[in-house]
């Protein structure tokens, strides 16, 4: 790889903030759930529907 | 005998002001503390004493003695209302009004102080921890003429109310004796605390006195809150009341009629707000000494200054929808038909009012900030992505004050095939209001990050990480708030209701995530260059001078929001408002007397500026041009 050292490349970048959208996807649906069943109310409500 | 020393003295004196402060802060505690057994009377010992008449809270639906008179049943009379062949309720509207402002004023301010004055004792830098110092000197000056406006408005309002709604004052005075009595002697313990914290500041100002000098500042603030929570609870009373039976009488626990279901909710909200519109004035303040600076090292001051109390004002406006969220929410449990006249009858075109107020709050907030970075070396690389955060605040500017529904002629209803819009209709609901003001809140977080490494360059070794995690997580912050802004469109609204939670989440996710995360990567950070204070466009300058104006407005509006929601109620239904003024004014009416109110109010506050402008020291703790000064959270 011609990768040096404190230097990241463009293919690294992508997979980098690819990783940190499906950490935040994950890290949102989870607050969205936790947030509703706190006040008691089904986040997916109409997906069981 | 041993000799105590100067400074041994000092400390002495010290420990006993506090002392004599702490004593009198718990004093009215003690006051109202019950008699002791010893005191109390011994029970008759004859058959025929009356019983003792029980009622049922209309709140809490306990049961208690009835020791107050019924609420009085006025009638439109000079024994109930006397007049001055002028509305009663616009002299004591603008009474009220005033004293609520400066009353806000000199909450905050020493809020600011206390917060910049402690920044000072931790700061390890001298320099740094003079400046800072003289800050907060300066905040408590402008404070101190302006606390003395504040009692004497107290006592118009008192008068106003004794000459003017009498009877009405009289049954509120008989619920709320001992907190009134409380009260005063509060203000009592805040004016003398005050007083001698601002003039103690020279003889305090080292070591362990210092110490001291922030702990009175704590005592000041403690006792300022609870006046204002004091205060708040007359008004919560009003609007929901408890502690009292059907007929208004009182049932003998004082704690009922101040804790309300309001109360709370009210309290947070009003603190909140204070804090930002103080944030604002001392901001206007400094934006009117910087521009009326005679020399490039005044105007950098000033322009730090302005920036410190905008940034300040700012923490505490992100979360105040929030918190009037949450006060509309338990208006709406307390009496639904309240709730639907504030947001979706009678007083619903003022919430359009206030809508456009707090966006164009936010718009001026994000402006300033774009502005500031004109003084920042190295903030041109982030230029380019202003006009997409300008894009996305117009565009949720424009949903957020979308009507639900509008008055119009017999011939526009028509026209239009009904009450709402067939395509803007559908942005004037509460789904998508909710995700758009959450989408200005984020967008002003994303533009303070902006700001913050604005003039620098992170160097920590996990750095393009940090940047690709801001990155997930602003986006899918956006996107989750669009979601469920979507989804509430497709659930029933019990269910809908709810998602409002999540979508602050996320918000205050990007605010608390974002900026810290921002800063731990911009510790030990490569400097372009240092932050020239004093250049900065006019126009910034400007945009602090609105900021405050729109607070003051907006404070003027929404404080006749909540008061005008009881309609023809003094309390609401306990005591029937019979006057003549009992009516709901024209939408035109309200707002002249608001723009009346935030005039006075600034034509006068100019005074105290004056005031204060002139006991200014010759040569107070500026930084040259250049030169590197203070600024909060990482935006050095």
């Amino acid at each position: 790889m011609a990768e040096k050292a404190g230097q990241v490349t463009t293919g690294m970048k992508i997979a980098i903030a690819v990783i940190s959208l499906i950490l935040a996807t994950g890290y949102f649906t989870f607050l969205d759930w936790g947030a509703m069943k706190i006040q008691g109310l089904d986040y997916f409500y109409l997906f069981r529907k | 005998m041993a000799t105590i020393t100067k400074q041994a003295r000092k400390k002495i004196w010290a420990f006993l002001a506090l002392g004599t402060f702490v004593g009198l802060l718990f004093l009215p505690l003690f006051l109202s503390l019950p008699a002791g057994a010893g005191d109390t009377p011994a029970p008759a010992a004859s058959t025929d004493a009356k019983p003792v008449e029980k009622s049922r809270d209309v709140w809490y639906k306990t049961e208690g003695p009835v020791i107050g008179a019924p609420a009085p049943k006025t009638t439109d009379s000079a024994k109930d209302y006397p007049r001055y062949n002028f509305e009663s309720r616009v002299i004591l509207w603008v009474a009220l009004q005033q004293h609520l402002y400066y009353g806000s004023f000199v909450l905050a301010v020493p809020i600011f102080c206390m917060i910049v004055e402690y920044l000072g004792v931790i700061t390890k830098d001298k320099a740094l921890s003079r400046k800072y110092d003289q800050l907060a000197y300066d905040f408590v000056k402008i404070s101190l003429t302006a606390y003395s406006i504040t009692a004497l408005l107290g006592g118009i309002v008192i008068f106003t109310f004794l000459t003017l709604y009498p009877t009405f004052f009289g049954y509120l005075s008989s619920i709320f004796r001992p907190v009134m009595a409380t009260y005063a002697l509060l203000f009592i313990a805040e004016s003398g605390t005050l007083y001698i914290y601002y003039y103690a500041w020279e003889r305090m100002r080292e070591g362990f006195l210092k110490w001291i000098h922030v702990a009175m500042s704590v005592i000041l603030n403690v006792i300022g809150t609870v006046l204002m929570m004091l205060a708040n609870s007359w008004i919560a009373f009003m609007q929901s009341p408890a502690g009292v039976d059907a007929d208004g009488r009182y049932l003998g626990n004082v704690w009922h009629v101040i804790h309300t279901t309001l109360w709370n909710p009210i309290n947070v909200h009003r603190l909140l707000g204070n804090m930002a519109f103080g944030g604002g004035v001392v901001a206007a303040y400094a934006a009117y000494r910087f521009l009326t600076a005679k020399s490039d090292e005044e105007r950098a001051h000033y322009d730090w200054m302005g920036y410190v109390a905008m940034f300040i004002g700012i923490c505490f406006l992100i979360p105040l929808p929030f918190a009037g969220y949450w006060l509309m929410r338990e208006v709406y449990a307390y009496r639904q038909q309240m709730g639907i006249t504030l947001m979706g009858g009678l007083l619903a075109w003022l919430f359009i009012i206030q809508a456009v107020m707090i966006g164009a709050l936010f718009l001026t907030a994000n402006y300033y900030l774009w502005q500031g970075m004109d003084r920042m070396p190295g903030a041109e690389r982030f230029q380019k992505y202003i006009k997409y955060m300008v894009f996305v605040l117009i565009m949720c500017f424009i949903v957020w004050l979308t009507p639900h529904t509008m008055v119009m002629t017999p011939a526009e209803l028509k026209a239009m095939g009904g009450q709402q819009h067939p395509v803007l209709g559908n942005y004037g609901v509460m789904s998508a209001k909710n995700g758009a003001i959450n989408t200005i809140i984020t967008t002003t977080v994303l533009s303070f990050i902006i700001y913050q490494r604005a003039n620098k360059i992170p160097t920590v070794k996990w750095a393009p990480y940090g940047n690709a995690f801001l990155f997930g997580l602003f986006t899918m912050a956006y996107v989750n708030i669009i979601w469920l802004a979507i989804y509430g469109y497709y659930i029933p609204a019990n269910v809908r209701v709810g998602l409002s939670v999540p979508q602050v989440a996320s918000t205050l996710s990007c605010l608390f995530i974002g900026v810290i995360l921002n800063s731990i990567m911009l510790k030990g950070a490569k400097d372009v260059g240092p932050i020239v204070w004093g250049k900065i466009s006019v126009r910034g300058q400007y945009a602090l001078i609105m900021l405050a104006t729109s607070f003051t407005w907006m404070m003027g509006l929404m404080g006749y929001i909540r008061s005008s929601v009881r309609l023809f109620w003094h309390v609401n239904e306990i005591m029937r408002d019979n006057s003549p003024w009992a009516f709901t004014h024209t939408i035109g009416f309200g707002a002249n007397m608001i723009s009346f109110n935030v005039l006075f109010f600034w034509l006068t506050i100019l005074f105290v500026f004056w005031l204060g402008a002139l006991g200014v020291r010759k040569a107070p703790a500026t930084a040259p041009v250049g030169q590197k000064v203070p600024a909060p959270a990482g935006s050095r």
